[in-house]
């Protein structure tokens, strides 16, 4: 149970009223705070593996509603979250800075000629290698402890959330309201992928693509304000919302080599490097860095990040226009060139990472069908600047189309035991690369199809589910079925397995042919192929969870 | 309290300068409003101040329904009879029916009515030799006055109780509002609030405050004035942050694992068009009518400022409220799902006469066996908060359904409030899921 606590929040007030600008030095106000939370142990364990994950969890949740003559709603939200993964100290054989790899990709492919050619990757090289550590200083260069607590940081992690809002009915009773500070901002309507749910970077770290993505967005601090404009002559409903990102630019965290969970295999790749000196004759004395460099943003208003969104009722339809002017939150990999014009890389690395800028402009709609009593979902996405990887130079800037198509029922079985309706939702995730090259990795169509069916028994304390997800371009799929156990307000257990085929995909990476081999390889191209459900398919996992709330 | 007589000045006013068919006359309306104005019922050995329980209610089988005489009989509980009290409706929509209903009739298709403002639709007597009666009462109680223009609950405990054991599974905490965009007779603007492109007629919007696991979790329904049109319904989840539609099937599915559907809220809460009417006749029954301040209050469960206290509960596994039933006027009406997979096969309401609220309702599975019961406790708002004194709304105070199969009960724990600045306008809206949301 939340705990509620009345106070006075005198000068608390009046950093709020100073927070939002308005320049009203508002009365000490009475206020109501709520409190709520959760500890929980996520204890998974590999196939072949052993315990991949001992995450133990503490969260906060308050809110403060002030009393204020000024603002209809005035509040201040926080959530405050502190992990500690105990993996690296049960299982230092696989995970953590002591970790050993046989060759690059040893987690999810067998050797060919590119794993030859490339070093393993470097677990974890700020404790390993201060020449990788400086190379990739800024992004995925987390040492040991940033992986055994990861909110503890210099970029204040353990504080998921604080923001302060407010709500002024205008004349016409209309709603403006505004919401600043660290804060999570939603747009879209796609469970699993994203297609404009771009607003924050996410963090695949904590469990690749499988939690909830409330739990591994990145929180920023941003600026929202909303004109709650209400029903019209047409409208059931309209907003338009701006949503100012003034946080200094994160990309995604795709997780450190040495991290159990590392989406892509990206962080051992990016501590690799490629054996060029074994070129005979060549102007290398040793291997070369893969990354020379991350050139992340340095934070200025220009670098700065802007979306708008209209959304509204109209009918059965609820939609969404939305646009966005935001970076790229995946790494970008730019050819370094060892002279002008050169084919061959230079000799302190071969490429840096960069997050180019990236335009957006999509929008969503969902519909209730009378005739299927269902409900359908659309969600469209088309980008301008983003970059795509391929085997020559590393990337292509080209304009994305992603859509997504959800269809969502719920049918009662009588035959499976209970009274209560399963949900049935199912989703086709659809990428076009619109200059798609021969030599690009991702195919210039892909499509990836979800399927949720959940049950509901005993009054919804007990659930099971089963989630699969097939990505066509990898041939490779994730079964993830689970059942979870509610007994009390307290307590909740959620037992799951979670399990891949596929991965097996290859793609010719040209210094292959270089080194004499033409045939298609794993390294480092067929990651992109295979994707990130094929690229785990050795990380079969059965896994508990426990969570006490209160 | 002078505010809201000249509101209801305002609303006698603003009626009769409109176009207008003939009045209702008194004596229906008279009929339909003050039933006990020229005294209560009665039935022989049936007093105020009694216990109907195992031991005598063979005595008394014909003032319960089937469900309330199998649980006394069963001794999972006993009443306490309490005597019959007026619960007068506010006199504006008193008024709105006298005005208004006068040339009120059912379209031709099932769940088609003719236009209609504000008011009781059909406020004369059924008659069984009618065969669109059942229609005629539930589009009174479709139009009723229930929570009045718009009101609140807050908070709202919903507990989920094992029948057998007595346990205490689940506590929700909600706050529920509600809202009539249309038939306004009280709370201006009225009779509608404009501007309402898809014509809605009622906004239902609920959050879940506790517990954590579904805390946020906040569901919206909009009701259209074309009774054919299915509603909308909306779910924000918490944990996803974002606001889906629902489809119409999980408004018979189990209301987050209570033993609650969405289509029973408040007695009924679906289309007319959803269900075949058949009115069974008028009884004279038992009913959970009470004053709320003369009754011994839970104080464990909510404590706050004011000082309110919410109904106790007791009996078999805690499964009934300890409030008092009074003997009042029923028009018995089952209906039954025109779709033939719904999950029942029909429920028989118990309509309560003079405020078209159903307070009892039995409910039989596809096979025609009762599953459950349906009691929604009513308060008299003269003895409830100080702010719903006059206000002519019969308060929903207390609920319990109870799965007689499954052995199983949610009960209902209320602070009703009837004050339009708790459910403004807006808060009946997609936006507002999304921005409450966090």
């Amino acid at each position: 149970m939340s705990k509620t606590i009345t106070t006075t929040f005198s000068h608390l007030a009046l950093g709020v009223a100073a927070a939002l600008g308005t320049g009203i030095a508002l009365p000490a106000a009475a206020a109501e705070t709520t409190w709520a939370g959760f500890v929980e142990n996520a204890t998974y364990y590999r196939d072949g593996v052993g315990i991949s994950k001992f995450r133990n969890t503490a969260q906060g949740e308050f809110e403060t509603r002030f009393e204020s003559d000024t603002f209809r709603s005035l509040k201040l939200n926080g959530v405050l979250r502190g992990t500690y993964d105990g993996v690296y100290d049960l299982n230092d054989d696989e995970f953590g800075k002591d970790a050993q790899h046989a060759y690059l990709g040893q987690n999810w492919h067998g050797q060919d000629t590119s794993t030859a050619i490339l070093t393993p990757g470097v677990s974890f090289p700020c404790e390993n290698d201060p020449t990788l550590c400086g190379n990739l200083d800024g992004y995925m260069d987390h040492d040991e402890n940033d992986a055994r607590f990861p909110e503890f940081n210099d970029k204040l992690d353990f504080i998921r959330e604080l923001y302060v809002s407010a709500d002024k009915e205008l004349n016409n009773g209309d709603i403006l309201s505004v919401r600043l500070g660290k804060q999570q901002v939603v747009w879209g309507k796609t469970d699993l992928f994203r297609v404009l749910d771009v607003i924050n970077p996410v963090d695949y770290s904590r469990h690749n693509i499988y939690d909830e993505l409330e739990d591994i967005r990145i929180p920023q601090w941003m600026l929202t304000a909303e004109w709650r404009m209400g029903p019209n002559s047409v409208f059931d409903d309209s907003n338009l919302s701006l949503v100012w990102n003034f946080d200094k630019f994160r990309p995604n965290n795709l997780g450190t080599c040495g991290q159990s969970y590392r989406i892509l295999d990206a962080g051992c790749f990016f501590s690799s490097s490629a054996n060029l000196q074994l070129i005979p004759g060549g102007p290398y004395s040793q291997p070369v860095p893969i990354i020379h460099d991350v050139e992340e943003p340095n934070w200025s208003l220009a670098n700065t990040q802007l979306g708008m969104k209209w959304e509204g009722v109209y009918g059965d339809a609820t939609f969404s226009v939305n646009a966005l002017t935001y970076r790229q939150q995946l790494p970008s990999l730019h050819f370094r060139p060892l002279a002008p014009g050169a084919p061959v890389p230079a000799a302190d690395g071969v490429f840096d990472i960069k997050f180019p800028r990236v335009n957006l402009v999509g929008g969503s709609i969902d519909y209730y069908s009378m005739d299927m009593d269902a409900v359908w979902r659309l969600e469209m996405a088309y980008t301008e600047g983003e970059e795509m990887p391929r085997d020559t130079n590393g990337h292509k800037e080209t304009d994305m189309l992603r859509y997504v198509i959800g269809f969502d029922k719920n049918i009662i079985i009588p035959e499976l035991g209970t009274r209560s309706a399963f949900l049935l939702s199912t989703q086709l995730f659809g990428e076009h690369i619109l200059d798609h090259e021969a030599d690009m990795p991702n195919d210039e169509d892909n499509w990836i199809a979800t399927v949720l069916f959940k049950g509901f028994y005993m009054n919804n304390r007990l659930s099971p589910q089963v989630i699969v997800a097939h990505d066509f371009a990898a041939k490779s799929t994730v079964y993830a079925p689970s059942v979870s156990w509610t007994p009390d307000n307290h307590w909740m257990f959620n037992l799951g397995l979670n399990f891949k085929t596929g991965g097996n995909e290859t793609f010719p990476w040209s210094v292959a042919s270089a080194f004499g081999d033409s045939s298609a390889q794993f390294e480092p191209l067929a990651r992109f192929t295979n994707g990130p459900i094929g690229v785990a398919n050795e990380e079969d996992e059965i896994q508990l969870t426990v969570r006490y709330s209160f | 309290m002078l505010k809201k007589t000249l509101l209801s000045a305002a609303i006698a006013m603003t009626v009769a300068t409109g176009a207008q068919a003939a009045d209702v006359s008194e004596e229906i309306i008279q009929q339909s409003f003050y039933p006990y104005a020229n005294g209560a019922p009665t039935f022989e050995g049936l007093q105020a101040g009694m216990t109907i329980n195992q031991g005598n209610v063979e005595q008394f089988k014909d003032v319960l329904d089937p469900g309330m005489y199998r649980f006394i009989k069963n001794g999972d509980t006993e009443i306490k009879v309490g005597a019959t009290t007026s619960f007068d409706l506010h006199p504006s929509y008193v008024e709105a029916t006298r005005k208004y209903s006068g040339d009120v009739a059912l379209g031709a298709g099932h769940g088609e009515i003719s236009p209609t403002v504000a008011g009781r639709p059909f406020p004369a007597e059924p008659s069984t030799d009618d065969p669109r009666a059942g229609e005629k009462l539930a589009w009174n109680y479709k139009y009723g006055y229930n929570w009045g223009d718009s009101a609140a609950i807050a908070p709202f405990y919903w507990t989920m109780r094992d029948m057998e054991s007595g346990k205490k599974e689940r506590v929700l905490k909600f706050n529920f509002h509600f809202l009539n965009f249309t038939h306004r007779t009280s709370q201006e603007p009225y009779p509608k609030i404009e501007p309402n492109p898809s014509e809605l007629f009622r906004g239902i919007y609920a959050q879940v405050l506790e517990p954590f696991d579904v805390k946020n979790t906040q569901l919206l329904i909009h009701r259209f004035e074309d009774d054919t049109k299915v509603d909308n319904a909306y779910l924000y989840l918490g944990f996803q942050r974002r606001v889906r539609r629902l489809s119409s099937g999980q408004t018979t599915d189990a209301f987050l694992g209570t033993d609650v559907m969405i289509e029973d809220f408040e007695g009924y809460n679906g289309r007319i068009s959803d269900m075949k009417w058949n009115y069974q006749g008028t009884r004279y029954m038992l009913m959970p009518f009470f004053n709320h301040n003369e009754l011994a209050l839970d104080a464990e469960t909510h404590q706050d400022d004011d000082g309110y206290q919410v109904v106790a509960f007791g009996g078999k596994g805690g499964c009934f409220p300890n409030i008092t039933w009074q003997l009042r006027k029923v028009y018995e009406v089952d209906s039954v799902p025109v779709d033939e997979n719904h999950p029942i096969s029909k429920r028989t309401h118990f309509m309560d006469a003079q405020t078209f609220t159903i307070p009892r309702t039995v409910v039989y599975d596809r096979k025609g066996d009762m599953w459950k019961n349906w009691v929604i406790g009513q308060a008299h708002p003269d003895h409830h908060l100080p702010v719903n004194k006059g206000t002519g709304v019969s308060i929903d105070d207390a609920f319990t359904m109870i799965d007689i199969q499954a052995n199983h009960c949610t009960t209902g724990q209320f602070k009703g409030i009837v004050d339009p600045e708790m459910s403004p306008v807006d808060k009946f809206s997609v936006q507002n899921m999304r921005a409450s949301g966090n």
